[in-house]
């Protein structure tokens, strides 16, 4: 029991995407930027209500959002969509069994064959994607 | 509902989502963004059925999806009956505020209630 709840790390551990290589790195940045999308969804629902109280609100609005601070938070949405969508195709390709591998027998040093090298590159293209979004959306909203 | 369903049902909601929030920013797209984003615009969109119909999908999809994927994060950072079942409520009550509440500004821009 004692050891039970001392390997109980909460928040905490699931803050750390250290320690597992980039598959936690890739685990870690799912939930973060999921959570990021769904604080974002719920500010534009909110953001987008303004519009049924006519011109002025609206436009008002825009004036709040429409400030380069607000194109910088747009990039960053910009980038943790592609990611999210990216890596969230792989995870749902890798539950169907797609792309994990044959199983084996475990062999020294016991390397998963879950987490082979289409895996590893799939975060690193679902990385580069949203890098490459992230710099095509800014040119757009800051180009304006 | 089984856990496997609710997977197939995040997983459902992830794609379709997917396909509608791109056509949602091709339309942001069809002219300048800031252009795209001025009152007449915003109004006009509202008053075109078949994109209202898509808005209100696409709001039903990421709320289910982002309040489902928001109740995974909390289980798995915590387990316990009561606790499961605050955590299973709270999204569900929190999906249905949120759809309501999107819904009613599909609705009353798309009716030009102001």
């Amino acid at each position: 029991m004692t050891e039970r709840l001392s390997n109980r790390e909460g928040i905490k551990g699931m803050a750390n995407p250290t320690r597992y290589g980039i598959e936690r790195v890739a685990y870690w940045l799912q939930r973060l930027t999921g959570l990021g999308l769904l604080a974002y969804l719920i500010g534009h629902i909110f953001e987008t209500s303004t519009i049924v109280h006519g011109k002025v609100a609206w436009d008002k609005m825009l004036e709040f959002t429409q400030t380069p601070q607000g194109h910088i938070i747009l990039t960053l949405v910009i980038g943790m969509c592609v990611f999210h969508t990216a890596n969230g195709i792989r995870v749902m390709l890798g539950h169907g069994g797609i792309g994990v591998g044959k199983p084996g027998q475990p062999e020294y040093p016991y390397k998963a064959a879950s987490l082979n090298y289409k895996q590893r590159l799939c975060i690193w293209v679902s990385i580069g994607l949203a890098a490459l979004a992230m710099m095509y959306g800014a040119s757009i909203l800051f180009g304006d | 509902m089984r856990e496997s369903i609710i997977m197939k049902i995040h997983y459902g909601t992830a794609l379709g989502a997917v396909v509608l929030v791109a056509v949602h920013i091709l339309m942001r797209m069809t002219q300048n963004f800031g252009q795209s984003l001025q009152y007449q615009n915003v109004i006009a969109n509202y008053h075109f059925l078949p994109y209202a119909l898509m808005l209100e999908a696409v709001l039903i999809l990421l709320s289910v999806h982002g309040f489902n994927g928001l109740r995974v994060i909390l289980l798995e950072l915590k387990q316990g009956s009561g606790y499961e079942k605050m955590v299973n409520y709270g999204s569900l009550a929190a999906m249905a505020i949120l759809i309501a509440y999107g819904s009613r500004t599909i609705l009353m821009a798309g009716m030009g209630v102001s």
